[in-house]
């Protein structure tokens, strides 16, 4: 790992030496190039899907379409299969997460900057829940969305389905929220800032990439997440898009394969785009930090 | 202070409760159904079924009875609920919604794989009085009348098409194996006959599948081992003790059979054998490539190869033949076959549980029964169908699968069978890889479905 | 608490409040939407009841049958040991030390291989499930393409997902889980001050030292909060081991929530299947208290 040390030279290493400048060059070449390997093995495997979805015939098996055609494509892309599901999809998950993120930060906050007496046996009941296979509550929580009449709504969806993020969201925000040094905060209580203030103007900005971790792993659970909206909402025109993959199975077993290819790569698309969005912030901090520190 | 804390959470979760419990809408259809009168013929019916697959098959088929229905009843609404899912999931939340009188939709689509367990729920109602004063039910083959009959006797379903096993083949791996064509296997020794041919003379090619691996799940206890054991004379339960069956000869010779297909290389490599895409494997690449001679399967497998199928293959007529499984030894009727297929019932907590009866009806006359049979290749469970005109054509490429319905068997679907099922699986897999001896993993069936059921639950032949 | 000063008390136990406030929403969400249904499934563990079928009629209190009968049984055990095997080599090894060299690496590589790789890893973890179990059959399968890449270059033929299923399911998870230990890295990562390594590099300290001795320890709270997540998230995972084998062949891949889901929604028996979730409960419990006191983090 001994590559790990090079990085775009900053203000505080321009002093060096030519030969550190020549150094740093081949260990960014060497760094890169493994990169690249890393991410060929990721993508290789990708390949099926790639191949798959402009194939019309497409099998399990890999193998170069013969009359590559965009047929896979126009055949998912219609309001039932794609575009509702997606609408539906992205406003269930979307507020959801909205909501896990802004739930879980308030309560990131004291737990992570105030030693008090429930702060232990709540973190330790947090952890355990986030072990419990949602699946295997579902049927008490329909019973449950019976009772209050919520089956069957997108606010009740929503609703549960921030609820389920809650345990990581917590967790992983206090965790970051633990990196950011206190010092700076009590620069701001002096100045008569609330702890909210502080929150706002002090904490998060430090913590971008945390926040954005919790935002794309929060949005990606529940985006994926088949099972909860299935039994939670009834109709068909609420449901999201990742019940509607079901759309490319049959009951007797034959699967469509070309066009569930096409559909998961419309489907991956949305979160992928979140990432891009987002990675500036992940990959941008340092740089950042660096010209700051500058 | 943690007092105060959860104190406040409390009361604002029961102020939130109380808020949306206001807001929530329920469904409309709901409503509506709440205000109509118990057991009456007008409101709201709410139908719920499987959508599985990009077919649409079945929801252009009810909207066409809706319509006539709708027509023909004025002040008659009907509520089209599909459910995409696949079928584990679909029985979940059908159990889910069937169990609560707020959700329960009136008519509900069961497979008679699972009807059972929801009769021993007290989800469905008996629709023995509705039966006999209808005049269609003698049109249905008396199996077919037994689909849907509980433990306790009464029918709590009319099914609306079946379908059924056989033996297909490729027409041109036999002749190169010179074995005549069309084929006519008597016995299941004519069967491993035709696939030793196949093995000496057609290199690279597997003789003949039979599902035999957990993976393959039902498949393997229906196609394979029921389709076996219902040829030997032998059977899986006693209908008239109401037991399990243990300690059976017959299990062993079914077991004995599968030994035979595998230990000789007949039939798949094990690797592909408990493959867990292996129907795939068969119906999207061996049969359309000409590598698989012989595969004991089913009447729908031919919904891969239409154009809107995961592998259209328009050629499969004249490639593939069809003949009924033989009996073990040729014994009377000489053949043999396995049924599933779906059923309409009513949920026993319908406040429309007459509308529901008369959309069944609706559903059911011989022109809409044939309609359906034809648009979802089912096999005919009613006479007049069968010998419908529109039907006997579209059956015409495969017409051995609506002949078997003669001789076609239901299994003993009762709630105990997704159970002893997984057991005759774990069975047969072990025989095939070589593990057990046919009489071991007989014993361990034996112990496992005593372990179920209960050592009362269980007979001997 | 103190009581010796009502005054001071009192603004004492207004500070408490206000100060535990923000905690509210998420408590009040946690408590309507989860504890309900986990206090009715603790309970349901210890009855009979079913999805459908006579348990679900009427389900009466059984004890501690469901436990007895998961313990005695050997697929129970099975499961439980493929779980383990499973957990550990996806997760704590695989996507956790995966995860960790990406982060490291990609704060040296420029960004546009940086944001490449990144979206191809981050395109493995969002492809849906089931789908990222068919991409892993087709390339491990008899058929699929890695064989046809041994059979080019004249190695054998594999057989992973027939010989050592476990595996096979354990790197399909790697490939799919490792985004999220990259991500959380890479934000600790972020937060790391340079000055601190490049101290230690002016030190003379080699790269593995100072990864071990000045980085990681910097940012051991991301590396427990990180464990923990990714095994709570494979100790549960179930729609790419049952899409890629089945569980099979036999139950050489049956890991616990495929038992689990068999005997709840296959076989319809809830309260067993509670009882496993239960079971499961317990072992990420386990592992998470595990993690705090091995790696010394205070919660």
């Amino acid at each position: 790992m001994a590559t790990t040390m090079s990085r775009p030279v900053t203000a505080a290493a321009a002093p060096r030496s030519r030969t550190m400048h020549a150094r740093s060059r081949a260990q960014k070449a060497v760094v890169n190039l493994v990169l690249l390997l890393i991410g060929a093995m990721f993508v290789v495997p990708l390949l099926w899907v790639l191949l798959a979805s402009v194939n019309a015939d497409a099998g399990l098996s890999v193998s170069w379409p013969g009359h590559p055609s965009l047929d896979n494509f126009k055949a998912v892309l219609d309001e039932e299969t794609t575009f509702r599901p997606m609408r539906n999809g992205l406003l269930l998950c979307g507020s959801a997460a909205v909501l896990t993120l802004v739930a879980s930060t308030l309560a990131a906050y004291p737990l992570s900057r105030y030693d008090t007496r429930y702060r232990k046996p709540f973190l330790l009941t947090i952890l355990f829940s986030t072990g419990l296979p949602i699946t295997a509550i579902m049927v008490p929580v329909y019973g449950l969305f019976v009772q209050i009449n919520l089956v069957d709504t997108r606010i009740g969806t929503v609703l549960f389905l921030a609820t389920t993020g809650l345990p990581f969201g917590i967790w992983l925000m206090k965790n970051f929220m633990d990196g950011v040094p206190v010092s700076l905060e009590e620069a701001a209580w002096t100045d008569g800032a609330s702890s909210l203030q502080a929150l706002r103007f002090v904490v998060l900005p430090l913590m971008w990439p945390g926040l954005a971790v919790v935002a794309i792993f929060t949005f990606i659970g529940m985006w994926g997440n088949f099972f909860v909206p299935f039994v939670l909402l009834l109709s068909p025109d609420k449901l999201p898009a990742s019940v509607s993959i079901y759309t490319f199975f049959s009951q007797y077993g034959q699967v469509a394969y070309g066009q569930l290819a096409a559909y998961s790569l419309i489907y991956a698309l949305p979160v992928v785009l979140l990432y891009l969005l987002l990675s500036r912030k992940l990959g941008g901090a340092f740089t950042l930090g660096g010209a700051v520190k500058g | 202070m943690q007092r105060k804390i959860f104190l406040l959470a409390a009361a604002a979760a029961v102020a939130a409760t109380t808020l949306t419990g206001c807001g929530g809408s329920s469904s409309p259809g709901k409503a509506a159904a709440q205000s109509g009168q118990g057991g009456g013929t007008t409101g709201t019916i709410k139908i719920a079924y499987q959508r599985f697959g990009e077919n649409r098959i079945m929801d252009n088929f009810l909207a066409g009875v809706k319509t006539e229905y709708e027509a023909a009843n004025p002040g008659s609404k009907v509520e089209l609920d599909p459910i995409v899912a696949s079928e584990n999931d679909y029985y979940t939340k059908l159990a889910l919604m069937l169990k609560s009188s707020k959700t329960s939709p009136d008519l509900v689509y069961e497979d008679t794989f699972l009807i059972n367990s929801d009769i021993k729920a007290g989800y469905l109602k008996p629709l023995d009085s509705y039966l006999s004063s209808w005049d269609q039910w003698s049109q249905f083959e008396e199996s077919a009348k037994g689909a849907a009959k509980g433990q306790d006797g009464k029918t709590y379903g009319v099914p609306d098409g079946t379908d059924t096993r056989a033996l297909w083949y490729s027409k041109d791996i036999l002749k190169k194996a010179g074995i005549p064509v069309p084929w006519q296997p008597k016995t299941w020794d004519d069967v491993l006959t035709a696939a030793r041919a196949v093995k000496a003379k057609v290199p690279g090619v597997t003789p003949f599948n039979i599902y035999s691996s957990k993976a393959a799940g039902e498949a393997s206890t229906m196609q394979g081992f029921e389709m076996l054991l219902y040829g030997t004379g032998g059977t899986l339960y006693d209908d008239a003790s109401k037991k399990w069956v243990v300690g059976s000869p017959h299990f062993v010779d079914s077991l004995k059979f599968v030994k035979t297909v595998f230990d000789e290389k007949l039939g798949p490599d094990a690797q592909d054998a408990t493959d867990a895409q292996l129907s795939d494997k068969i119906q999207q690449q061996w049969l359309p490539n000409g590598k698989l001679a012989i595969a004991l399967d089913g009447s729908w497998i031919t919904g891969s190869w239409l154009p809107t199928g995961g592998k259209p293959w328009p050629q499969w007529s004249e490639a593939l033949g069809q003949t009924p499984m033989p009996t073990q030894k040729g014994q009377a009727p000489g053949r043999i076959s396995l049924s599933g297929g779906w059923t309409w019932a009513i949920s026993a907590k319908s406040d429309h549980a007459d509308a529901a009866w008369k959309f069944i009806q609706a559903a059911q006359t011989e022109k809409n029964a044939a309609k359906y049979a034809v648009a979802a290749s089912q096999i005919a469970v009613r006479k007049d169908v069968a010998a419908d005109a529109s039907y006997t054509a579209a059956n015409s490429k495969a017409p051995v699968f609506s002949e078997v319905v003669a001789v076609t068997k239901y299994r003993p679907a009762y709630p105990e069978y997704p159970q002893i099922s997984n057991q005759i699986q774990v069975a047969m897999e072990s025989v095939m890889t070589g593990q057990s001896s046919p009489e071991d993993a007989a014993k361990a069936y034996d112990e496992s479905v005593k372990g179920i059921v209960g050592d009362d639950g269980t007979t001997t032949q | 608490m103190s009581v010796a000063h009502p005054r001071a008390d009192a603004s004492q136990s207004r500070r408490a409040v206000a100060r535990a406030l923000p905690l509210a929403p998420a408590t009040l969400l946690l408590l309507v939407f989860l504890a309900g249904p986990i206090v009715w499934s603790v309970y349901g563990a210890f009855t009979n009841t079913a999805l459908s079928g006579a348990g679900a009629a009427n389900s009466h209190f059984i004890g501690l049958d469901n436990f007895h009968k998961a313990f005695d049984s050997s697929a129970f055990r099975n499961s439980v040991v493929l779980t383990l095997v499973f957990t550990f080599l996806s997760a704590i090894v695989g996507q956790n030390l995966v995860g960790l060299c990406l982060a490291l690496l990609m704060r040296a590589g420029s960004k546009v291989v940086r944001t490449l790789v990144g979206a191809f890893v981050v395109g493995a973890w969002v492809i849906p499930e089931v789908v990222a179990g068919y991409i892993w059959y087709a390339f491990l399968g008899k058929d699929g393409s890695l064989n046809a890449f041994f059979d080019s270059v004249g190695l054998g033929h594999q057989a992973l997902l027939f010989s050592h299923p476990i595996v096979a399911v354990s790197i399909a998870n790697i490939w799919r889980g490792t985004a999220f230990s990259m991500l959380v890295y890479s934000a600790a990562l972020s937060e790391v001050p340079r000055e601190l390594e490049e101290a230690a590099e002016v030190d003379g300290a080699s790269g593995a030292r100072r990864l071990w001795s000045v980085t990681l320890p910097l940012i051991r709270r991301s590396v427990t909060t990180n464990l923990m997540l990714i095994t709570l998230q494979t100790l549960s995972v179930f729609g790419l081991i049952y899409t890629m084998t089945k569980g099979g062949p036999g139950t050489k891949s049956q890991t616990l929530p495929l038992y689990m889901y068999e005997q709840a929604f296959s076989f319809g028996q809830l309260g067993y299947g509670t009882a496993l979730a239960l079971v499961m409960l317990v072992v990420g419990a386990v592992f998470s208290l595990v993690y705090l006191r091995v790696l010394k983090t205070e919660i």
